[in-house]
This record gives structure tokens, C-alpha cells and sequence, in this order.
């Protein structure tokens, strides 16, 4: 008996080790929900590969924690007229092969995505870069076809790769070998598995907090979950608020939810069948509960707008007023409009939150819409959505993230006359959003923006519900503060006592 | 027998060119697949370059036939999204799935045969009535639901396997016993079938009249001929479970082609998508020609009736 009083407390420390509290290590382990679709970072800006190859690349600007443009590569610039851009550089980068950055790299890869034959699928946010020019030992000169206000938020996602290599190596090869200049150095991809990075002792910015991280693909969130709760891993994102909500109690764990820059909105068909009547699309507004919304259905994982865009955005006014949620006043509106008791078609596809469309079909029916909710596949709701306005349905919901947080890239696209999406047409508009995006002052845009938001008030062709939030999960002892531009720098993180 | 030979693979071939030529129709009339390649913002310009870069504004029969070209000399294409070769990236997953089937199929055999034979010898007894609700389980536990429970028991409350990825055998574990809990089921009531129809059969009586105990006449005799319908279920069943993997594999993060689809979908990598539903399709067809000559080759009235 003795014995085994003595053995016990020997035993006590095997027990108590779970995985969950063993000391914090050097490797930090990340699960993402997917695999890195191509390391080059000219090619694919999905969240996944993002998070992995923002890490081994410098950009030529950034945004630091407050979401504020601040230098990267780029120490400071300058207009020196409304299409011309100076670029003063570091001069002590070095990329992992211990090649020198270069004014000459940054020319090289503005010319190399801006390439119409490289193909790349974020051509569209470039392409108002006509010309890049080395113009100093440390300087690069950028010039935009027109005055072109985004073009700082847009280079926040350049970065900036190594000519000599890339040419020597070849696009191909680079996609599966990349070298950077970035805190970490890729040490092993295995497509589909996993992503090792170690850390670049040498950066400019100094030693990274880890000595090395590893991405792994899991794209199931329970499995995730599990993942964390025994040490495999110690960061995850894309957790859904009732995931969040479930995990809360965890003690070893603690969630990150952040406000990003992603906007839920409605689209309200303006041009075509009973919401063609501005009252009947004023009605949908008042009808639509969003504070209900954001709590049943988000758990208060997001915040209410006023506008289609969320505060991360430039444009955004705080004082600009929605409408209120006021069923009686809509049911008039509808009474009056003569469109009491009329069907309209929700479209929409196993890719959104099917319970969203069923709140709103209730909400609306509760004031004499009849909502019939139309399931599409994901190419056909697609070829319909962005079709005509007869075939488009009265009402879609969507998610809409310009990775740029810029109103332009937000209400452009959305409901400029002649964009795909949008099924509205008014003058006034259209020359708010045009002017807004050739003017570099920002009071000046501030001042378009205003008067478009306006205009989209009274006309309706969406209605923005909530910001929307990226959560994530971790180890408690894991020091972070995550981004609106869900950005994944490991160099910011830090293990805490 | 070589006739029949050549009439069940000249089949196959047939249902091999079906199955692409279905493939490449539904693919295409489903929809527009350059709309899911362009990012959201997108003007209409640059989704008309993009459909005019990728072939997609040819005529649907001129794509047909570069797609049947392509095809006779082995080329699937380049991923859209991924810029690599569509072959070799799916070439990748493949030992992770066949790895999969293969430890699947271990669970399968391992505890289905047994259970069957137990089932049949031991019919309307306690045992019988146990297993059979073992097996009834392994046959209508969804694997999304299994799965999770299991990563909840053995991963985080015990600690005894990996929760996620494909860190080595202890990886295969739980995977395995997921996806062959269905194909374990069918074995089991497969075999219990085929062995109490054997049981029934005179040879055995007389085999016990001549003084062998129940368990000899099983061994030596009813097994070697109750194999032949199992062999042949075999051979459909591995079919099954390289084409099945598809929610067992994303639940575990286990990275074979079910994944690979599944990853495929999300990101709009069209080439991909295709080439995997092509891969599934040939692998099941071959799997039952495999079936069909097996079964031929085991029993010679087979061959006789054609």
C-alpha cells in the first residue's frame, strides 16, 4: 500500500500530459479548411492558399492590425500627378537564395501579373496599371491608365517575386518551388496533405516567433475541432457561429472571431417582375429583420449595416440611415403597390446558408410576399443570376469580399448599370460610383459615395444584413490578433505565458 | 471461354466510352463552367476572353471531339485553378485511396466472413441475434456520423488514434473501419446465405453421417463452395469502396481522390472534377469485368450457359 502511495504521484504527471497542455512548441501546426491551390502568388488569392504564401513573400505595401496601408518592400510613395505613382524601396531584402530584392524584382512582377497570357485570375484588380519603371537605385515608378483611387489597396496583395529565379526555373516549377523574401521559406509541399515553412532568420523584420509552421488540409469542421481539442493542431479558421458557440466552453482553447470585410447582402431584382416597383423593394427592406438575423441565425457573430458594405471598407458612412424594421409600414407599402399577396422567386444554391432564405421567405410572407425559394445548381443559378433581369429572380443573397475594402470594388460590380449583377439602372448612380473611382482625393470620393448610397436607399436593389465574421479557434496560449483582411502573418503570432 | 472474354471487355469498353461521353455532356449543358472559374467582380468582357481562352465558345460537338482527342492520347488537360498537369495531381491521391480500400477491405473480410460463418452455423441462438445487430449497425451508421463519433471516442477522449490526416498506419485506423463497416455488412449476411444453403445440402449430412463434427464439415467442405458468390460480391465491393470514399475522406482529412473531388468542387477546378468522376467510373467498370471473369473462372457452368 505504501508503495503504491509513493508510485501514484509519480504516475500523476502521465495522466494530467494530454496533448492539449503539453509546453508550447517551436513547429506551429495550422488546419485550414483546404489545400494551397498554387503557391505562386500571382496566381490563385483564395483564403487557403493566402494563408500560406503571404507568409514566404514581402509585399510591396501592407496593412498592419487597425487595417491601415503601411511599407512593406516600399518604404514611403508619392503621387507626382494623378497617374503617376514614386516608390522609394528597402535596399536590404534578400530572398531565400540569398539573391538581392531589386527594384528591377518589383517591375518584374507588376509586368508579370499584369501579363494578359500569364493568365492570372487577379488580372481584373491590376489591370488599371499601365506601366512599371525602374527609376532609381531604390525607386520604382508606377503609372495608372486613369487616376485610379484602389490602386494602394490592390498592391496590398502584390508581392513581389524573384526575376532571376522565376526565369531561370519557369512558372511551372516556381508554382511548386517558390522562393520569396518573406519571414518563411517553404520546405516541403505535399499537394493535398500539407505545407511546411520554416522560419527566414535573416528577414528584414527579424526572427520569426516559430521555427517552423505546418498548413494542413481539413476541410471537415468537427474533424478540425477534434484537432484542437488534442494538441494536433493549434490554429483553425472557418469555424460556423454555432461551432463557435459549441466550442466556447473548451477551457484550453479560445476563440478569435473578427469582423471582416465580407458584406451578406440581398440583391432585389429592380428591373424585372413585382420588386420592379421601387415600393415593393422599399417593403422587402422594412420586412427583413436583421437584428433578428444576426441573432438566431449568426449568434451575434456579426453586425448590422445599413448599406451593402461593411465599416472595413473605404466609403463606408456611419451616419447614413437604413430602414428600420417596420412590418406594418411594408405591408402598406405592398397594399398600395397593389402587389399584396404576389409570389417572387428567391434563387439560390446549395452554396448559401439555406436558413437564411427560409427566414426571409417567413419574414416576407409575414407581410403578404410569397416567396417561392427556387434551388439551383451552383452554374446555373450563376448563369441566371448574372443573365437577364427576367431570368435573374426577384431576390438571391450572397457574400461579397473585394479583398480590397474599397467601396469600389463593392458596389461597382454590384450595381453599376452593365455589370453582370446588377439588374438596376439609374443615371445618377452611375455617375456617383464612375466618378468615385477616377478621383484620388478622398474627401472628394467620400462626398460620391455618399451620394450613391443615397441613391441605392431610395432605389433598393440590395440590401446590405450584416458584416460578416471570420472566426478562429486556438490555443489558448496563442497570442493574436487577426485582421478585417483575414490575413494569416505566423510573424505576429507568439506563444503567451 | 474466349468468347466470353472478348464479349464482356468489349462491353466494358463500351460502358467506358458511355461513361465519358456522359461526363463531357452533363459537365457542359449543366451550365456555363467559365462562370465558376472567373473571380466574383468580373466584367462580362473578361468572362467572354476567358471562355474564348478556354475553348468553351467552340461548338459543344468540336469540344466533344478535341476532348475525345485529348483523351486517346492521355492528356487530361491542365487544372485551371492549380496550373498542373490534371494527371499528375490526380495520380498523386490515388495510393491514398487505394490504401484506404485496401485496409477497408481488411476490415471488411476480417470481421464480415467470420461473423457470416458464425451467423449461419450458429442460426437462432444468442450469438446469431448479437451479431446480427453488429452488422445491422456497420450497415446503417452513416460514415459522416460514425466518423465524428469515432474521432470524438478513440481520438480526443482516449487518445489512442489521430484525429485527422495520414500520419502512417495509425492514420489508416479509423478511416478504414468507417468505410468497411457498410462492405463488412454485406459480407457477413453474403456469407451467412451462402454457407446455411450449403449446410442444407446432402453432402453435409452425409459428411456428418461419416462421423465429422459440424465444425470440420463447415471447414473442409460448406466454405470452398459458399465462397463463390462471396469472391464475386468481393470484387464489386472493392469497386465500392475506391469509388465510396468521398464523406469517409473528408471527415478524416484523409487525402485520396474523394477528397480531391470534393476540393475540386469548391475551388470550380472544372478539368479536375471531371477527371476524377472519369477515374471512379473506369475503376468500377473494371471492377466488374473483374467480378464477371472471376466468377467465370470459378464456376465452369458459367461459361457453359453462354
Amino acid at each position: 500500500m505504501r508503495r503504491l502511495a509513493l508510485t501514484l504521484p509519480l504516475l500523476a504527471p502521465l495522466f494530467a500530459l494530454s496533448p492539449a497542455h503539453a509546453q508550447p512548441k517551436d513547429n506551429l501546426v495550422v488546419d485550414l479548411p483546404g489545400d494551397v491551390a498554387t503557391m505562386d502568388p500571382h496566381l490563385q488569392w483564395d483564403t487557403d492558399s493566402y494563408s500560406v504564401y503571404r507568409n514566404i513573400f514581402d509585399n510591396l505595401v501592407t496593412r498592419d492590425t487597425a487595417g491601415k496601408i503601411v511599407p512593406q518592400v516600399a518604404t514611403a510613395w508619392r503621387y507626382t500627378n494623378d497617374t503617376t505613382i514614386v516608390f522609394d524601396l528597402r535596399s536590404d531584402i534578400v530572398f531565400h537564395d540569398g539573391s538581392k530584392l531589386t527594384p528591377d524584382d518589383v517591375v518584374f512582377s507588376i509586368a508579370r501579373i499584369i501579363n494578359p497570357s500569364f493568365k492570372s485570375p487577379q488580372l481584373s484588380q491590376f489591370d488599371q496599371i499601365a506601366s512599371a519603371e525602374v527609376t532609381g537605385p531604390a525607386q520604382v515608378t508606377l503609372r495608372t491608365k486613369t487616376p485610379y483611387p484602389a490602386l494602394m489597396a490592390q498592391l496590398v496583395k502584390l508581392s513581389i517575386v524573384p526575376r532571376a529565379y522565376v526565369e531561370r526555373v519557369g512558372d511551372a516549377k516556381f508554382n511548386q518551388e517558390v522562393i520569396g523574401s518573406g519571414p518563411f521559406r517553404l520546405r516541403a509541399w505535399q499537394r493535398g496533405v500539407q505545407s511546411v515553412l520554416d522560419a527566414n532568420d535573416t528577414h528584414w523584420h527579424g526572427k520569426p516567433g516559430f521555427r517552423s509552421v505546418t498548413f494542413r488540409a481539413v476541410p471537415d469542421i468537427p474533424t478540425r475541432l477534434a484537432d484542437l481539442r488534442t494538441g494536433r493542431a493549434d490554429i483553425t479558421r472557418g469555424l460556423t457561429p454555432d461551432d463557435a458557440e459549441a466550442i466556447k466552453s473548451e477551457k484550453s482553447l479560445q476563440l478569435l472571431p473578427v469582423p471582416t470585410e465580407r458584406i451578406a447582402y440581398m440583391f432585389v431584382n429592380a428591373q424585372a417582375g413585382p420588386t420592379k416597383d421601387k415600393r415593393v423593394r422599399q417593403a422587402i427592406a422594412m420586412a427583413v429583420d436583421r437584428d433578428l438575423i444576426i441573432s438566431a441565425l449568426q449568434q451575434g457573430y456579426a453586425k448590422p449595416t445599413n448599406v451593402v458594405l461593411t465599416p472595413a471598407n473605404f466609403g463606408y458612412l456611419s451616419d447614413l440611415p437604413g430602414w428600420p424594421h417596420d412590418p406594418a409600414k411594408a405591408r402598406a407599402l405592398l397594399k398600395e403597390a397593389g402587389a399584396e399577396g404576389a409570389t417572387i422567386q428567391f434563387l439560390t444554391s446549395p452554396a448559401y446558408d439555406r436558413r437564411l432564405n427560409e427566414a426571409v421567405q417567413q419574414m416576407l410572407g409575414e407581410v403578404g410576399l410569397k416567396v417561392e425559394i427556387v434551388m439551383l445548381d451552383q452554374p446555373t443559378y450563376l448563369r441566371r443570376r448574372q443573365g437577364t433581369p427576367e431570368e435573374a429572380g426577384a431576390l438571391s443573397q450572397g457574400r461579397w469580399s473585394c479583398a480590397c475594402q474599397d467601396a469600389d470594388g463593392v458596389i461597382f460590380p454590384l450595381f453599376r448599370s452593365g455589370s453582370i449583377w446588377s439588374k438596376y439602372n439609374n443615371p445618377e448612380f452611375d455617375a456617383a460610383v464612375d466618378a468615385a473611382r477616377v478621383v484620388l482625393d478622398e474627401t472628394k470620393r467620400l462626398t460620391h459615395y455618399r451620394r450613391a448610397f443615397e441613391i441605392l436607399r431610395e432605389d433598393v436593389p440590395g440590401i446590405g444584413l450584416f458584416q460578416d465574421y471570420q472566426i478562429y479557434l486556438a490555443r489558448k496560449e496563442l497570442k493574436w490578433t487577426p485582421t478585417a483582411n483575414e490575413a494569416f502573418f505566423v510573424s505576429e503570432m507568439k506563444w503567451q505565458p | 471461354m474466349i468468347r466470353h472474354l472478348a464479349g464482356r471487355v468489349g462491353q466494358a469498353l463500351v460502358a467506358c466510352f458511355g461513361v465519358l461521353t456522359i461526363v463531357f455532356f452533363v459537365m457542359r449543358l449543366s451550365g456555363d463552367p467559365t462562370l465558376l472559374l472567373v473571380p466574383e467582380g468580373a466584367t462580362a468582357e473578361q468572362i467572354a476572353a476567358l471562355r474564348h481562352e478556354l475553348g468553351f465558345d467552340r461548338p459543344l460537338l468540336v469540344q466533344y471531339a478535341a476532348y475525345l482527342g485529348d483523351l486517346a492520347r492521355l492528356d487530361l488537360g491542365e487544372s485551371l485553378v492549380q496550373r498542373a498537369p490534371v494527371a499528375g495531381i490526380v495520380a498523386e491521391r490515388i495510393p491514398y485511396t487505394v490504401a484506404l480500400a485496401a485496409g477497408a477491405l481488411l476490415v471488411a473480410l476480417g470481421l464480415g466472413i467470420p461473423a457470416g460463418i458464425a451467423m449461419a452455423v450458429w442460426r437462432g441462438s444468442i450469438i446469431e441475434r448479437a451479431l446480427a445487430a453488429f452488422v445491422l449497425a456497420g450497415q446503417s451508421l452513416p460514415t459522416f456520423w460514425s466518423g465524428i463519433l469515432m474521432i470524438l471516442f478513440f481520438g480526443v477522449t482516449l487518445g489512442w488514434l489521430p484525429t485527422s490526416g495520414a500520419d502512417g498506419l495509425s492514420s489508416l485506423v479509423m478511416p478504414s473501419v468507417a468505410l468497411g463497416a457498410l462492405t463488412m455488412s454485406t459480407f457477413a449476411r453474403m456469407t451467412r446465405i451462402s454457407v446455411l444453403d450449403e449446410l442444407s445440402r446432402d453432402y453435409v449430412a452425409a459428411a456428418r453421417a461419416r462421423g465429422l463434427s459440424r465444425m470440420a464439415a463447415v471447414g473442409r467442405h460448406v466454405l470452398r463452395n459458399a465462397a463463390i458468390p462471396v469472391v464475386t460480391i468481393a470484387a464489386l465491393e472493392v469497386g465500392n469502396l475506391l469509388a465510396g470514399a468521398v464523406i469517409v475522406e473528408t471527415v478524416f482529412a484523409w487525402p485520396g481522390i474523394g477528397q480531391l473531388a470534393i476540393q475540386s468542387i469548391a475551388a470550380r477546378d472544372f478539368l479536375i472534377v471531371q477527371s476524377v468522376v472519369l477515374f471512379v467510373s473506369i475503376v468500377y467498370i473494371a471492377m466488374n469485368l473483374l467480378a464477371d471473369l472471376a466468377y467465370a473462372g470459378i464456376d465452369p457452368r458459367i461459361r457453359l450457359e453462354r
